[in-house]
């Protein structure tokens, strides 16, 4: 009984059992026809394009499959290559560093904002509408409008530098593989931030005034009412959304392929965008190949979902 | 600077914000922190009003000065992009393939919704959680394969195909929050239904889409963003010029004339402003549906 694994069992076999669990309050009961009058769309849609596909990538991920029309079974072949594919590794480098980094830069960021929101700066309203604006905006806007910024010749990083008389600090920043990533990085979080500022400043009003107030009768100071208070009790939102931006890190795409497409040299390769490149970019005619990375990568992301919410022990669901 | 920051603190209530805001605020006026709020919010919206403002400018009044304000307002440059650069097309293409499968998976999600929080049945939670699951998933897992399913059913480089997919690509998140809301519903008012002889299915009709409208309206708009921005799914599944979305419009033609950054410009601006319409009008709904299940 004190064994933590058979408490793990039984957390897991009592969860089996709710969800299978036969019905209790009889209002609730409903026959199998309206069950399925109102689930069966929804589940075709789901068995024909979600469930169906995944299936079919891993059983793609043993095959060459050269056309569609004909493939060839090559067993293991594919994942033995992945794990020996160097550009495979500077994906996972370049993605790990990414997920880690990125959420930092958008929660640090969001809360900030939310506590000048807060606090009420003047022009709050505005202020909320102004920073929030890039959340809206699609990575292909996002995407061009910042490789003008980063732009060698005219781009405003460099102008600024110019101006400042920094000339010579003066990059380009997407063309360089030491500054790429970083500078992509920077992008995504500028879009993401404002997400993060509206949850934070809805878990700040969500707050107990009291602790607050005691803390005022205590006369704590604003850096300890930060950190003494405020994050420990929005810990659980800003976990929640840096959790949130690690997962959405993990499946990185868009913003990469439209500004750098991976290069240079591999330096912004991610994982999704490598995959795409052998699935569709490189005319190696091969789906299983580019198959087997998704399905690693599958497991990879899932995988870090499962121990976040055993870690956690969070009930609730996320997004993304 | 005190008195202006005072006047034009928006009103608020004497609660708890005041022992805070009061910190804070005594820290907004000895400058430092208002310096940082004026320097985040350039950074933040300055990009967006440089591409408005190059919207308007033609290519070589952009490249002679690249951030000087337009002198004439070139506003034809819309009708240029509209017209002769195919973005009426790719609008129309997105318009179609975006508020049809936005319609379609409203629909579905709700009724599915509608079940899982209402109904007891076997398998209910293991349904949802399915149904739920693949929210996490990286899109690569169902993309290859999506493309061979598409090929194989003469969907590939259809718009009927994107949508559906689309369709497919927000069930999760539309069963996700509308479930939360119906399962807030009153019981009482199903059974009270009941008695007056309401079948199931106008129950759901008759009752649970009109109560439900608030969050029905929130998933709407965030799917419509969502979806009118989408890029990975449209760029693989669609390369027929005819069939492109906005997105996928504007990288080609960004490819095809990347020295012509005015255009771009004007027409990354035309896939911007319905977002921005949509979002000036309802920010609040947008903002709750992004939200939630984000803040504990």
């Amino acid at each position: 009984m004190s064994d933590p694994s058979s408490g793990a069992a039984a957390a897991m076999r009592r969860t089996l059992a709710s969800w299978l669990s036969a019905p209790e309050a009889d209002s609730r009961r409903a026959s199998l026809p309206t069950v399925m009058l109102f689930l069966a769309p929804a589940l075709i849609v789901y068995a024909a394009l979600t469930a169906y596909p995944v299936l079919r990538t891993f059983y793609n991920s043993f095959f060459n499959v050269a056309d569609l029309a004909s493939s060839e079974f090559v067993g293991w072949t594919h994942y033995a290559e992945v794990f020996k594919d160097k550009t495979f590794w500077a994906a996972v480098r370049n993605t790990a560093i990414w997920s880690v980094i990125g959420p930092v830069l958008d929660v640090v960021v969001g809360l900030l904002l939310a506590l000048c929101l807060y606090a009420g700066v003047p022009f709050s309203r505005f202020l909320r509408v102004a920073w929030f604006t890039p959340v809206l905006l699609s990575y292909v806007v996002v995407g061009i409008m910042w490789v003008w910024i980063y732009n060698y010749d005219w781009g405003v990083v460099n102008g600024l530098l110019r101006a400042m008389g920094l000339g010579s600090w003066a990059q380009a920043w997407l063309g360089d593989p030491r500054f790429a990533l970083g500078s992509l990085i920077v992008t995504h979080a500028w879009k993401w931030a404002g997400f993060n500022m509206v949850v934070c400043l809805a878990a700040l009003h969500s707050l107990p005034s009291e602790v607050l107030e005691a803390a005022e009768l205590d006369n704590c100071g604003w850096w300890h009412k930060l950190t003494d208070i405020i994050v420990p009790m929005l810990w659980p939102t800003l976990l929640n959304l840096y959790i949130l931006a690690f997962i959405g890190k993990m499946k990185v795409f868009d913003l990469v392929w439209i500004m750098t497409e991976g290069g240079p040299v591999w330096s912004t390769e991610t994982v999704s965008t490598y995959v795409y490149k052998r699935a569709f970019n490189w005319n190696t005619f091969d789906l299983g190949y580019p198959s087997a990375i998704a399905v690693v990568w599958f497991f990879v992301v899932v995988g870090f979902v499962v121990f976040f919410n055993v870690l956690f022990r969070r009930r609730e669901r996320m997004e993304y | 600077m005190t008195s202006a920051s005072t006047i034009l603190k928006p009103p608020v209530a004497a609660d708890h914000r005041d022992s805070l805001s009061t910190t804070l605020s005594r820290m907004l006026r000895n400058g430092g922190l208002m310096a940082a709020v004026v320097l985040y919010t350039l950074y933040s919206a300055l990009p967006f009003l440089w591409i408005g403002t190059m919207s308007v400018r033609t290519t070589s009044e952009i490249s002679a000065n690249h951030f000087a304000w337009p002198e004439t307002f070139h506003w034809e440059k819309f009708c240029i992009a509209w017209v002769d650069s195919n973005f009426a097309q790719y609008f129309w293409n997105s318009t179609l393939i975006v508020v049809s499968a936005v319609a379609i998976v409203t629909l579905l999600g709700a009724a599915a919704a509608h079940c899982l929080a209402r109904y007891n049945f076997r398998g209910n939670r293991l349904v949802y959680f399915i149904l739920f699951s693949s929210i996490v998933f990286p899109p690569q897992i169902i993309l290859i394969s999506l493309f061979q399913v598409l090929v194989e059913y003469d969907l590939y480089n259809s718009r009927l195909g994107l949508m559906i997919v689309y369709v497919s690509l927000q069930l999760p998140l539309t069963v996700y929050l509308l479930e939360g809301f119906f399962a807030r519903i009153p019981q009482d008012l199903f059974d009270a239904a009941k008695m007056d002889g309401y079948s199931d299915f106008e129950i759901f009709w008759r009752i649970v889409l009109p109560v439900g409208m608030p969050a029905i309206a929130t998933t709407i708009i965030l799917n419509f963003i969502q979806l009118w921005n989408e890029f990975l799914f449209a760029v693989v599944l669609l390369s027929d010029q005819s069939a492109r979305t906005l997105p996928i419009g504007i990288r080609a033609y960004m490819g095809d004339y990347f020295q012509d950054i005015g255009m771009i410009a004007t027409g990354m601006m035309i896939a911007v402003i319905p977002v921005v319409v949509l979002y000036a009008f309802f920010s609040e709904k947008l903002i709750q549906g992004m939200t939630a299940g984000a803040v504990k």
